[in-house]
């Protein structure tokens, strides 16, 4: 049920996500001549998103059968790019999130640096698809058996949020310039689908079941501790990013125990207002009664 | 003569000369003033969607007078963009922007712009004298390909899109910016009031040649619109189509790219 919950959320994208545990289907052998979309002055962000991710199983099926031919030939486009952006990545450290790193990235791979002018939103493209290999990556990682049984709730999403963040380890000196893309006002919507997309994938893991309000406030929650983290991580010096890890354990124990919290507020505020109902009736029947005898003929009441 | 007149091809592109012979000297003031100054900021746009880099090769197809190959040349050159990008030298002088126009008194106009702003002996710009619909540039030569209001008077459009994709290389990017067809209701009744009524007037007065005006006007109505364009620029082998309406569809910028 909370998948439901996740659709009506995020829209299209989310189901990607499942998908990304099937093998990606072989490109078909009709070349279709042609394929194009419209773009105007004010077109939606990400609807003609070029993520390689976000490609064939989920637009074929959430589309309609009358634009799946054209969506065939682009896609050897977003193979394109796919392969571009991996080139450039390696090229991010030095060259930080920008074009010069997708156009080093382009020559790599035997492509015209032209190709980079093409991708929607540039950097951001660069920034989203790292983002998304890393997503990738961890649901691997997950598939491929990794020991989460011995561990309670709470150790479990500290893992996989620690595993998740040793995937940055490598841009950590550049990693300000994706974060700074990424919240970009034109950049908010995808960057926050992704994350949340990520978040979603954790608790799934750790063994999540809820449905309810409880599945936003977790979902938020654990968004909180790994936005809070990431940024930690970016000053911390220590060796192996031991600090990071710690203040990672306290953030996730503090959320389970908020939990806790919350419930707890919730009763306080009842008797609460328990207490002020009564005094407050208490406080409206003395005055009514100061009024009766003090007016006598007065109808107000 | 009009342009809805049917005119035998061989014809065509003499009367498109002759055309552009007339019009060369005061092309840039028309343009002005028939867009209330607004060409420019297209270009720009067209630039911008290009991303120039440095050490490219770029192909300018019927850009005379120079107004989108220097926009591309400012962009590689300029200072601020070195100081940010951290671009060595060397990659800059690479840079290589050919101007290539059918008709020799276009890129004469174009060479004198250049003159003024002391680019005559730069060897970034080449001024070529050409064909659209049959180039004299070696296949996948070219990083990207622009032609700015240029493709409508192409006697064959298919021809050159051919050589569009004959000439770029893999990656290669596909720019065209050309006036289009405008489907809001009632900006197109405005639209074309202005443009029959207003436009050959101006091109009197100003140019003193109603008739090459009137001409410009009604090719505009014949050339494909929008999304048939787009689908030829398809059918010449190009991926990733697609076009941006500026202007309620005034002027529309078709994109693509060759892989």
């Amino acid at each position: 049920m909370y998948r439901t919950a996740a659709r009506r959320l995020l829209g299209a994208g989310f189901t990607t996500s499942r998908l990304l545990r099937l093998p990606k289907p072989r490109p078909t052998t009709t070349i279709i001549p042609y394929s194009y979309c419209t773009s105007s002055m004010e077109s939606p962000i990400g609807n003609q998103s070029v993520n390689p991710n976000q490609s064939d199983p989920t637009a074929a099926r959430e589309e309609g059968h009358r634009r799946d031919e054209s969506r065939k030939p682009r896609a050897e486009f977003q193979e394109e790019q796919a392969r571009v952006l991996a080139a450039s990545l390696r090229h991010v450290p030095r060259l930080g999130w920008t074009e010069e790193a997708m156009i080093a990235g382009s020559r790599e791979v035997g492509v015209s640096p032209s190709i980079v002018g093409s991708f929607s939103r540039k950097e951001a493209a660069l920034v989203e698809y790292f983002m998304d290999e890393c997503l990738q990556l961890l649901i691997d990682r997950v598939d491929s058996g990794l020991d989460l049984q011995n561990l309670i709730p709470s150790e479990r999403v500290s893992k996989l949020v620690r595993i998740r963040l040793e995937m940055q380890i490598p841009y950590m000196s550049k990693w300000p310039q994706a974060l700074s893309i990424q919240a970009h006002p034109v950049n908010v919507p995808t960057s926050f689908k992704q994350r949340a997309m990520l978040v979603d994938e954790i608790w799934h893991t750790v063994g999540d079941g809820a449905s309810d309000l409880d599945w936003y406030v977790k979902r938020t929650v654990l968004g909180g501790v790994y936005s809070a983290t990431e940024i930690y991580m970016l000053t911390d010096d220590s060796p192996e990013y031991r600090d990071t890890w710690a203040f990672l354990d306290d953030r996730v124990k503090d959320a389970f125990d908020l939990k806790k919290s919350i419930q707890e507020a919730k009763y306080f505020a009842q008797d609460i207002g328990a207490g002020v109902g009564k005094s407050f009736q208490g406080l409206m029947n003395g005055v009514m009664q100061t009024m009766s005898t003090r007016g006598g003929r007065s109808s107000a009441f | 003569f009009s342009g809805f007149q049917q005119v035998k091809e061989e014809e065509k592109s003499k009367l498109v000369g002759n055309v552009f012979t007339n019009v060369a000297s005061s092309y840039d003031i028309m343009n002005d003033v028939m867009s209330a100054g607004l060409h420019r900021l297209w270009k720009e746009r067209l630039v911008g969607k290009l991303s120039p880099f440095a050490g490219m090769k770029h192909l300018d197809v019927a850009g005379g007078t120079g107004d989108v190959a220097f926009r591309i040349f400012d962009a590689v050159n300029s200072v601020k963009r070195r100081a940010l990008r951290k671009v060595d030298e060397a990659s800059i002088e690479e840079t290589q922007i050919y101007v290539c126009d059918i008709n020799p008194n276009m890129l004469n106009v174009g060479k004198q712009r250049a003159a003024e702003r002391g680019l005559s002996d730069n060897r970034s710009l080449v001024w070529v004298e050409g064909d659209a619909e049959a180039l004299s540039f070696d296949d996948d030569s070219m990083d990207g390909y622009t032609i700015a209001f240029g493709i409508r008077n192409v006697t064959h459009i298919e021809k050159a899109l051919a050589e569009a994709y004959r000439v770029l290389k893999r990656g290669g990017r596909f720019l065209c910016l050309e006036l289009s067809h405008v489907d809001i209701p009632v900006f197109k009744e405005l639209y074309d009031l202005y443009s029959f009524q207003v436009i050959p007037n101006l091109g009197e007065l100003i140019a003193g040649d109603r008739d090459s005006y009137q001409y410009l006007v009604e090719s505009v109505r014949r050339f494909p619109p929008q999304e048939r364009f787009a689908k030829m620029i398809g059918d010449a082998g190009f991926e990733k189509v697609e076009y941006e309406n500026l202007v309620g569809g005034v002027v529309a910028i078709h994109s693509a790219i060759k892989l």
